[in-house]
């Protein structure tokens, strides 16, 4: 299984690094001004270079990123959950959700600035607005995504609503709500890092970019972009991780296991 | 075959004359959106005195988070506006812009604080939320803060800082007890809010002694070994300082020209007529030469604010040329 493992992983590493070399030896014969686009290796001299910088930048970003991923994402399960109740709130509901995921962050992000203050809650406020939606979507689907047959036998044994709730319908809503949950780890870091463009004390990683940007350090603006890769990366992998402990019995697995 | 050869040297020979009369292209880019900071360009060109110098002008407006220095570099522009802190930090990190006319003889400046919250010197912003621009526009505020000996990171002992947008809300919401502002734009912005003169604390960057250059002509150092670009910007300088002095003359009839052009429709006649009056202020003297002295002074400014972060950390070397302004207006 290692090696089956290790074989996956060389393709994509492989293209990463001629990617790379690519880059660097493009941008060194062609002259391009580090101004427009830095190589490679000043990049990564500039990643080492600046530790606590971008160490401070990540813990401002990441409070916002994760209050907001954990608020919105809980506020659109339990929505979800009365939206289940109640065909009533199902309709009233689903299209206030579907315009307010529609907003843009550049117009909401200012607002919860004035509302909020420039710290961390205004971007934890942007995120919950973004990540939202998809969960309430994500979860309405996976809660009426149980077979009839499966209900019909809860009914014989005479469990009531929340057992049913329990027993059958939220691990069947799972695979739905870790979809919602995987996206909504993208739109989290997006939106915290947009969202700091709009004010912020200075530090972050939105922050970061901006003014870097506007100070010409185009290579720092490259570290700070490999940092958010990275962490979201990370964030992702770790909610897959866990998705995979949780939706263990799902057909999707089993075809990689052969 | 020698009808066509006929017509084809016919055609030529108009299209060469033509081009032997067409005027020289220049394209500007305005460090702020189009207004009244920019009057003397628009006079310039709807009064005709581009035309007269035999040059086609495109004045491109800039806006929050325009780096003029990137559009210079990327190729965007031919000259831009821009405040000296930023071209010397740009010129330091390898994009070579030099200053080749100063119409802005003075700084407009300043931090704008609310009376309410106890400051009256500098000294007392110890400990007080400051709100700042960045892209490029941070330089004389890192300066002044370096000078007070108060750190900007948030240690104890210094100040917060935080990252303003262009508008004043921070002072009205009272997220910032002190705002950067303009002498010509943002501090009116707040006194429109309804915040009387009394009731607020104003600390003018030139009267504290570390005010910078701000709006000059900028272009980049290799194009200025053409003597053909040298000439054609050397009209262009010449052109707009007619079009400044215009604009001191005739502010009213500036402000219209300003707000034609503004193709947005943000700006007001009201705000703008403001606007043109501090400008006024800040072009009254200055020819478009650049005063060796004044750029002496900021280059000192910018070395001494130190610090971790200095914003240029050695003396600038060829970061303006005296050629554009000697063809112009002939050797001081």
């Amino acid at each position: 299984m290692t090696s089956g493992r290790l074989a996956n992983l060389l393709p994509p590493i492989a293209f990463g690094l001629a990617v790379l070399a690519v880059w660097e030896a493009g941008v060194r014969l062609l002259h391009v001004p580090a101004i427009i686009l830095p190589p490679p290796s000043a990049i990564a001299m500039r990643l080492a270079a600046s530790v606590p910088t971008l160490a401070a930048d990540f813990n401002q970003t990441i409070r916002g990123v994760l209050a907001g991923y954990a608020i919105g994402s809980l506020a659109g399960f339990v929505i979800a959950v009365l939206i289940d109740r109640s065909q009533f709130l199902q309709r009233g509901l689903m299209p206030i959700g579907n315009l307010v995921s529609a907003l843009p962050i550049v117009g909401i992000a200012p607002i919860m600035v004035m509302w909020f203050g420039f710290d961390w809650q205004s971007k934890a406020a942007v995120v919950v607005v973004m990540t939202f939606f998809p969960m309430l979507v994500n979860a309405v689907a996976g809660l009426s995504s149980a077979g009839a047959m499966e209900r019909d036998l809860m009914k014989t044994y005479g469990a009531d609503y929340w057992q049913t709730l329990l027993a059958l319908r939220l691990p069947v809503a799972m695979p739905f709500i870790f979809n919602a949950l995987k996206i909504n780890t993208t739109l989290a870091m997006i939106g915290a890092i947009v969202a700091e463009f709009f004010g912020t004390p200075i530090v972050g990683m939105g922050f970061r970019i901006s003014t870097e940007v506007g100070r010409l350090q185009i290579d720092m603006v490259w570290a700070t972009i490999v940092v958010a890769a990275i962490t979201g990366s990370l964030f992702y992998a770790l909610v897959a991780g866990v998705e995979r402990r949780v939706t263990f019995w799902h057909p999707s697995y089993r075809a990689k296991e052969a | 075959m020698k009808k066509s050869l006929f017509v084809f040297a016919g055609l030529a020979a108009i299209l060469a004359a033509g081009a032997a009369h067409a005027a020289d292209k220049v394209t500007l880019q305005l460090k702020w959106v189009a207004d009244a900071q920019f009057a003397g360009y628009y006079v310039a060109k709807d009064k005709g005195f581009y035309k007269d110098e035999n040059l086609d002008v495109t004045i491109k407006p800039g806006g929050p988070d325009i780096a003029p220095e990137q559009v210079l570099v990327g190729g965007g522009a031919d000259v831009v506006v821009d405040w000296m802190p930023a071209a010397l930090a740009a010129r330091e990190k390898g994009a070579e812009m030099v200053n080749i006319a100063q119409p802005f003889k003075r700084s407009g400046l300043e931090l704008t604080c609310r009376a309410d919250t106890g400051i009256k010197t500098p000294q007392d912003l110890k400990g007080h939320t400051l709100g700042v621009w960045f892209a490029g526009n941070e330089y004389p505020f890192l300066n002044w803060m370096a000078k007070l000996g108060f750190k900007t990171d948030g240690s104890p002992g210094g100040v917060k800082v935080i990252k303003q947008n262009f508008n004043v809300d921070p002072l009205i919401q009272k997220q910032a007890d002190c705002i950067s502002t303009m002498t010509y734009n943002e501090y009116w912005q707040v006194i429109d809010a309804g915040y009387k003169p009394s009731q607020l604390v104003v600390f003018n960057y030139t009267d504290e002694g570390v005010s910078t250059l701000e709006d000059g002509l900028y272009v980049m150092q290799d194009k200025l070994k053409d003597p053909a670009f040298v000439d054609k910007m050397a009209r262009f300088v010449r052109a707009s300082m007619k079009g400044w002095d215009y604009a001191r003359a005739h502010p009213a009839e500036a402000v219209k020209i300003v707000l034609d052009n503004d193709s947005t429709g943000a700006q007001t006649e009201h705000h703008q007529t403001q606007m043109m009056a501090e400008i006024n202020k800040l072009t009254a003297g200055s020819d478009g030469r650049l005063d060796l002295a004044a750029y002496q002074q900021t280059v000192k400014e910018l070395l001494s604010s130190g610090g971790s972060d200095p914003v240029i950390s050695k003396e600038p070397v060829g970061a303006y040329t005296t050629v554009v302004t000697d063809k112009a207006f002939g050797k001081k």
